[in-house]
């Protein structure tokens, strides 16, 4: 006769029930099988037949095994006592745990994670709010301390506001140390009508006093001196030449657009403000392409109205009427004026600056083209004829081609990271609240909530594996574009390398007023409601759990 | 032939089957299982492995009792009903004799 009690406690394995129910359970369980056993044999079948049948009344001893905890407890069997595949007792749960968060903290994850857009967490073109108040200060405590002069032009370049005391003491110091760095000057010249009462000319100066031959300084000086939409400029407003007249009649604007123009070189600063910007977010451990991408929206860029405003008067004011009146060579050098300046502009790598440089060509090629036939000189007009036709259409599908299909490929992209990213959010929250319970109930299991947490840790048990898939396509999602802002040489790289994916992540997450209204006001409130939503049921099911002295019979 | 009754048919009936075993005697869960074949004669087989928990919800409900007792040279496990476990019985019979009769009035009736 087989030992059933034996079998049976094998069978089962731990069964934590208490007082001596376990052994009563495991005796009743032996009967059974005993009498089937018994039985079997009573009808003629074999010792090893009847013994089959008999342990066949029980085909999956683990469910049994639950089912009799819950039966006789009235509660689901501790999650540290469960022998499912991913039970906190077995490897595969903590294997899939661990690799999901090696997965996460690797930099590529990291990264991924860190340029979603996350209300509150949009960088902007002003700069501000891209870099913390906090962050700033540190950056320049540390420049102050170290007496180094990058720290301190990265402050001046990124402060939240031009006239910031901190930002102009910040650019003075940088530029002390390294004189090299008085292109930040460009910055804080830049844009002064956002604020009124402040003074641009002394860093206009400096810097023209040390980039003579640069064309920029002097169009930040003309714009400073005259703000074309303010009175009594914005009276001429409705039409332009009633403005260029006026402003080719002001010798503050037309002195330093004439210098602009016959500036050998223009460089707006872009490679160098590019340069220092890597250099400072590596060393300061914010290796994030999409920062550097957004960082160079404060890049200082003059207002090139005043450039078409200048075009207009050396093609139309000068060049025709030296036309009308017979002197065509004065027509010719005012027209070819234009052309040499929109040559140096259109070596700017700044799209805006190509795109304004070839409006300029083509209508001072316009120009000249119509003189020259005019003239009959066939030979020059034939070359200039060239030139206009072999003048691109700025067009940004024709100018980066296969861009489109650049553009398809990271909105794919970004769909993935942001639903693998809301996965991961979520799963990780489970994840996590999964592995407090099981850590409690490991070591606190007579908690009088116990109870409770074992029914929230039991069904969280699929987290962990569904974390690890989730984290995975966040992974695979983000891979083609994760890149350290090392490798990146210039903003045309990041343009066209890094930023399809990031304006694809804003277009996937643009909602409208969604956007704007709820996640912008409402999202994290909703969090929190959401939270003392899942405290209040947690707390209702501990209530409904626990015995009604008024119900006996209640299940 | 028997016909295999539904299993949800069965489960949702399953506490009154046994309920309705212990309503005269005292019985173990060995012979509960035996007693559900023998008297549906086939039609409704138990299966062990869900006769035993349902058996201790019972008891945890407070609707049948457990007690061990010498029976033929061994001791076994005698389920016996109580006072709430009668009255919920008779609810249950209550309830499972008009449902049948009513399924009954619907099928068995041939309308003119």
């Amino acid at each position: 006769m087989p030992d059933w009690k034996k079998i049976v406690r094998e069978k089962l394995g731990t069964l934590p029930l208490t007082n001596g129910r376990r052994d009563e359970v495991i005796e009743e369980l032996a009967q059974q099988l005993e009498s089937a056993y018994e039985e079997a044999l009573a009808h003629g079948v074999s010792e090893q037949q009847a013994m089959r049948r008999s342990l066949a009344q029980f085909k999956d001893w683990e469910k049994l095994r639950r089912e009799l905890f819950h039966s006789v407890e009235g509660a689901r069997l501790p999650v540290w006592e469960q022998n499912g595949f991913f039970s906190p007792r077995r490897l595969p749960v903590w294997t899939v745990l661990g690799l999901s968060a090696l997965l996460l903290a690797l930099p590529v994850s990291r990264q991924a994670l860190e340029i979603l857009p996350v209300p509150g967490g949009y960088p902007n073109p002003k700069g501000s709010q891209m870099f913390s108040e906090a962050a700033l200060r540190r950056i320049e405590q540390s420049g102050d301390k170290q007496k180094y002069a990058r720290a301190l032009a990265f402050i001046a370049l990124h402060s939240s506001k031009e006239d910031d005391p901190r930002a102009v003491q910040a650019a003075e110091k940088a530029i002390a140390l390294d004189p090299q760095l008085t292109w930040i000057s460009a910055k804080m010249s830049h844009a002064t009508y956002l604020y009124p009462g402040y003074d641009p000319h002394p860093w206009i100066e400096r810097l023209k006093a040390w980039d003579p031959q640069n064309a920029f300084p002097y169009m930040l000086e003309a714009d400073a001196n005259v703000h074309w939409w303010e009175p009594p400029w914005s009276q001429f407003r409705g039409a332009s030449s009633g403005v260029r007249g006026n402003f080719a009649a002001e010798p503050r604007w037309r002195i330093p657009m004439d210098k602009a123009f016959a500036a050998p070189r223009i460089d707006f600063y872009d490679v160098q403000q590019f340069a220092l910007d890597r250099q400072a977010l590596l060393e300061q451990g914010l290796d994030r392409p999409d920062v550097l991408f957004a960082a160079g929206w404060s890049q200082p860029v003059p207002d090139l109205q005043l450039i078409t405003f200048y075009e207009d008067i050396q093609l139309q004011d000068i060049g025709e009427t030296a036309e009308k009146a017979g002197r065509t060579d004065e027509a010719l050098t005012a027209y070819w004026s234009v052309v040499r300046f929109a040559d140096r502009l259109g070596a700017s790598p700044l799209d805006i600056a190509r795109f304004c440089s070839n409006r300029l060509h083509r209508d001072a090629y316009k120009h000249i083209l119509a003189l020259l036939r005019s003239k009959g000189r066939a030979d020059e007009a034939g070359m200039v004829d060239s030139a206009l036709s072999a003048l691109p259409r700025f067009d940004y599908s024709l100018e980066r081609p296969g861009y489109p299909s650049v553009e398809a490929t990271a909105t794919r992209s970004a769909w993935v990271m942001v639903v693998s990213a809301v996965f991961v959010a979520l799963l990780g929250a489970a994840a996590a609240l999964w592995l407090v319970f099981v850590i409690v109930l490991k070591w606190k299991a007579d908690l009088g909530v116990s109870r409770l947490l074992n029914r929230l840790a039991s069904p969280l048990c699929f987290a962990p594996p569904s974390l690890l898939l989730a984290s995975m396509a966040l992974f695979l999602g983000f891979y083609p574009y994760a890149r350290s802002i090392a490798q990146f040489h210039s903003y045309k790289e990041l343009e066209y390398g890094y930023a399809p994916v990031l304006m694809g992540l804003y277009d996937v997450t643009r909602f409208g007023n969604l956007n704007d209204v709820w996640l912008l006001h409402m999202f994290w409130p909703t969090v929190w409601c959401a939270l003392v939503a899942l405290v209040g049921a947690c707390v209702l099911a501990w209530v409904h759990s626990r015995p009604r002295p008024d119900r006996p019979d209640a299940t | 032939m028997a016909v295999a009754p539904d299993r949800e048919l069965k489960k949702g009936n399953a506490e009154l089957l046994i309920l309705a075993l212990l309503e005269d005697q005292a019985r173990h869960g060995y012979e509960i299982g035996k007693l559900i074949a023998e008297r549906s004669e086939g039609v409704l087989r138990f299966h062990v492995a869900s006769l035993y928990p349902l058996l201790y919800r019972l008891e945890r409900r407070g609707w049948v009792t457990g007690e061990w007792e010498p029976a033929g040279g061994r001791r076994r496990r005698y389920y016996r009903l109580t006072q709430t476990g009668r009255k919920i019985l008779g609810k249950q019979r209550s309830r499972w004799r008009a449902f049948s009769a009513a399924v009954n009035r619907i099928v068995e009736v041939r309308h003119a």
